[in-house]
């Protein structure tokens, strides 16, 4: 083998490149690239944000101007430009609200969830704590991201052609998305399934380092299990992720088919199946769930620890149930299509998988509260968010339960209980799990702390007014609300649910505004926050045995592991933490 | 896997890193060909009606494209093995005949759907053709992709560059083999079981 | 390079050749349909284990290659049973 794979080539130590260019935009350098992944994820996170917004306006106060829309004069709304073309006269119609929740569903799992838990998390801590230099395949790494910029583009134009962008749901069911006379959209489409397909193969790209850099790249000593959860949870995410997504990669191809050279993969006049198209969307999407989950699970599962200042409780228990949760991810996705009109027969074996599913996640539930049990616990604002992650995660599995028993999901599919249930479980993994991890390691991506004080505002705000939002949506939805309705009043027997909708409105837009406070502290924070030391949480795993921020190599010299990631409060040593590359002569862990 | 501290660089087993990387390639595009295969699968059980329309396709045409890839995978090999013993020429020799044969299938192809199409069996005449214009364009484009990376190693073997190129002639190899395994399950499928 | 000596490779693809003539001549003879199709796909996956052994070197692998390579089998065996009672099999 050519010595260019050899894992001593990527240890060795290369010179930062010199020139804008090179260093911050075509860069091969996984903390740079993990930074651009933050990026892209941070801006679809604001347009996600401003649908969401639209959406629970419409859903609140249904053919209302939008408010501050009479600040344009009369004949801008004459005119035809975009917005006023996409709203009349300042109020939402039923044709773009279709394109506004396709959107946002599109946007948030595809490129907020995945770019901020895989991308920026996967890419900046993988290299950082198996102590490598970087990436195995480190121009393939730079590929992925531009490749996810290509697709944001296209996904970004794609609002703008005739016809608007895709309103056929973030699950592009046909024949509605085959068909483009069914939706009037045309272009949108088309432009969704190639940037959705872009956006695959990103990943894919990416996913290749995460596990090569983790089989091949680790620092002396560093056995499997002595890795750390968030590294187990990032490949296991990567492989479920590959293993899934290419039958709806096929399916995308002869959707796209359909659409263009006329033929009727899905479309039932000509002879296809519609039901295909579901099935592979779920065949993917059903691990895809678990792709984003996970890495936030790892962010909870980091921090924890940390701030209980106690080991980590079945670090072996939570990867073994994570390899089963992956493993099962494969058999439960007809869940999702309780009332599709399949084969009756398939329901009660999928009901069964997916009760065995939350097995793996209770224990890791369970192993989460033990690990708090008995510790010296501090609240700073990561351990707040991580400890958020625990409480609504435990919401969300708990209405999964109900969603996947067929029976009761016959009732309650596709109203907004559902709705409820997938904000729960991915709000709590993107949100929650994400803003840990940004406060816990935007010093060592960034070398300065978040203000902690605005940290603990930013959390509150947001889980109250979280909880206020989408806890009553339960109600909605067991009430009869049926998802993507663009207008509630038109049907008699939901008229005494407005009320809940116009509090759950209110409730989204000051959890809105409360991320305002986050905006305010990253940026005032990265030019002006208190300056970080190596190690400020005194934490054991390797990513903080380097400056903050790390230099281009990441380590000066590639440090040599002698123990397990979460040995805190260790007997027989002066600090309650012992990080994982500190040799110890003498002690009973020199051993160990 | 070992437990105790270790001084080597790499703890696990060594994988070398390019393979690995490969292999995940191509784990990702058997389940991405197996998506399509699988529904196409399904579909012909349902519609044993979709034997008379395969019946069109040449079974003679096909078994001559059938051997051509078949025989481009040895050539692959072989140079593969050329490169083992460090012998340029041969490297160079073997990798131009598997573009030739690569070009050759293509061209078949080519040649087949021109003849399918001029008979009125285009993509949306029925989910036969939809699915045969699909599974076999899928394929053909892969081909092409496979014939492009093996010009270049070409190019790299006939200016006697072989250090740089030693390890890709394995890894086009690997994608070249997949290639040939997907024809090998596709000829089945479509042109023969028609009776 | 690996430890291992090449295959044969020539006698493997003479192997693959004859497989894929008799795979052709096999579908002339009379015999039922159900039969003759299982001989077909038979001797299309031994022509594709051959391949998947010998050119791309599967045998001389270790376990994580091999479960590269034979995990998505597994879910695409998955895929394909459920869609069986959906498509195929509905009433």
């Amino acid at each position: 083998m050519s010595e260019t794979s050899g894992p001593q080539a990527a240890h060795a130590v290369h010179p930062a490149p010199q020139g804008f260019v090179r260093r911050y935009l075509f860069s091969t350098d996984h903390k740079v690239i993990a930074k651009q992944y933050l990026a892209i994820a941070l801006f679809w996170a604001v347009v996600g944000g401003l649908s969401a917004f639209l959406i629970r306006w419409q859903l609140a106060w249904p053919g209302e101007p939008v408010i501050g829309s009479g600040l344009l004069p009369e004949a801008f709304w004459d005119g035809d430009s975009w917005l006023a073309q996409s709203l009349q006269y300042g109020s939402i119609p039923a044709e773009f609200y279709n394109k506004l929740f396709t959107m946002h569903g599109t946007i948030m799992v595809f490129f907020v969830a995945m770019p901020l838990l895989l991308g920026a998390l996967g890419n900046f801590l993988i290299p950082l704590m198996v102590g490598a230099r970087d990436m195995a395949f480190p121009r393939l790494n730079m590929l992925s991201v531009w490749t996810l910029a290509v697709a944001s583009v296209i996904l970004l134009i794609s609002f703008f052609v005739p016809g608007g962008a895709a309103a056929s749901g973030w699950t592009a069911y046909p024949p509605l998305s085959a068909v483009p006379e069914l939706s009037e959209v045309n272009w949108g489409q088309n432009l969704w399934l190639i940037a959705v397909a872009l956006e695959f193969a990103s990943f894919l790209m990416g996913g290749i380092n995460f596990l090569t850099t983790t089989v091949n790249l680790r620092a002396p000593g560093l056995s499997l299990f002595r890795l750390p959860i968030m590294v187990w949870f990032q490949c296991i995410a990567a492989v479920l992720f590959m293993l899934s997504v290419g039958p709806l990669i096929a399916g995308a191809v002869m959707l796209l088919l359909d659409r263009l050279a006329g033929t009727s993969f899905f479309i039932p006049s000509g002879g296809g199946e519609p039901l295909l198209w579901q099935h592979l969307f779920w065949f993917f999407g059903h691990p895809e769930v678990y792709v984003i989950m996970i890495p936030g699970m790892a962010a909870a599962l980091e921090i924890l620890p940390v701030f209980s200042r106690k080991p980590l409780f079945g670090y072996r228990l939570i990867v073994y149930a994570t390899f089963a949760a992956g493993f099962l991810s494969f058999i439960v996705w007809a869940h999702h299509m309780f009332q599709s009109g399949m084969d009756p027969r398939l329901a009660m074996p999928f009901s069964i998988t997916t009760i065995l599913i939350s097995v793996p996640f209770a224990l890791m539930v369970f192993a989460m509260i033990a690990t708090l049990w008995g510790g010296v616990i501090r609240f700073p604002t990561p351990m707040l968010f991580a400890l958020g992650v625990l409480g609504v995660f435990i919401m969300g599995g708990l209405s999964g339960i109900f969603n996947g028993s067929a029976p009761a999901d016959i009732y309650i599919h596709d109203t907004y209980f559902v709705v409820a249930h997938f904000h729960y479980t991915l709000f709590a993994a993107t949100f929650f799990g994400g803003f840990a991890a940004i406060y816990y390691w935007f010093p060592k991506m960034f070398g300065r702390m978040l203000n902690d004080t605005l940290g603990k505002i930013h959390f509150w705000w947001t889980f109250i007014a979280f909880n206020a939002t989408f806890l009553p949506m339960h109600l909605v939805g067991l009430g009869g609300m049926m998802r993507r309705i663009a207008n509630p009043l038109n049907y008699d027997f939901l008229q005494p649910l407005q009320p809940l909708n116009v509090w759950i409105s209110i409730s989204a837009f000051v959890l809105m505004l409360g991320q305002l406070v986050f905006v305010v502290n990253f940026f005032w924070s990265l030019v002006a926050g208190r300056r970080a030391e190596a190690n400020p949480w005194q934490a054991n795993t390797l990513e903080w045995s380097t400056a903050s921020p790390p230099p281009h190599h990441n380590f000066d010299t590639i440090p040599t592991v002698y123990r397990g990631p979460y040995e805190y409060s260790p007997p027989g040593v002066a600090e309650d933490w012992l990080p994982q590359h500190r040799p110890l002569v003498g002690g009973p862990a020199a051993t160990a | 896997m070992q437990r105790e501290a270790t001084h080597a660089v790499a703890p696990a087993v060594p994988v070398p890193a390019a393979k690995l990387g490969m292999w995940w390639f191509l784990a990702s595009e058997i389940v991405t060909f197996g998506g399509i295969i699988v529904a196409y699968l399904v579909f012909r059980l349902a519609h044993p009606q979709w034997l008379e329309e395969a019946a069109h396709l040449s079974v003679p045409i096909a078994t001559f494209n059938t051997l051509v890839l078949l025989t481009s995978s040895l050539t692959m090999v072989l140079a593969f093995a050329a490169v083992d013993r460090g012998d340029e020429r041969r490297v160079a020799t073997w990798l131009a005949l598997t573009v030739a044969l690569g070009l050759v299938f293509v061209l078949v192809k080519a040649y087949e759907w021109r003849h399918e199409i001029a008979a009125g069996r285009v993509p949306g005449e029925s989910g036969f053709w939809g699915f045969y214009y699909g599974m076999t364009g899928l394929h053909a484009l892969h081909v092409l992709g496979g014939v492009v990376v093996n010009a270049c190693l070409l190019i790299a073997a006939l200016r006697r560059r072989l250090e740089p190129i030693a390890h890709r002639v394995e890894m086009a190899g690997l994608y070249w083999h997949f290639v040939d395994i997907v024809w090998i399950f596709l000829f089945p499928l479509l042109y023969l079981s028609t009776h | 390079m690996e430890a291992h000596a090449h295959p044969n490779y020539v006698a493997i693809w003479v192997w693959l050749l004859i497989l894929a003539l008799f795979s052709v001549m096999i579908t002339a003879v009379p015999m039922p349909h159900p039969l003759m199709v299982t001989v077909v796909f038979v001797v299309a996956a031994v022509k594709a284990i051959l391949v998947a052994l010998y050119y791309m070197h599967l045998r001389f692998e270790q376990l994580l290659i091999y479960s590269l390579a034979l995990a998505p089998l597994i879910c695409l065996a998955v895929l394909l049973l459920v869609l069986l009672p959906d498509i195929v099999y509905h009433p």
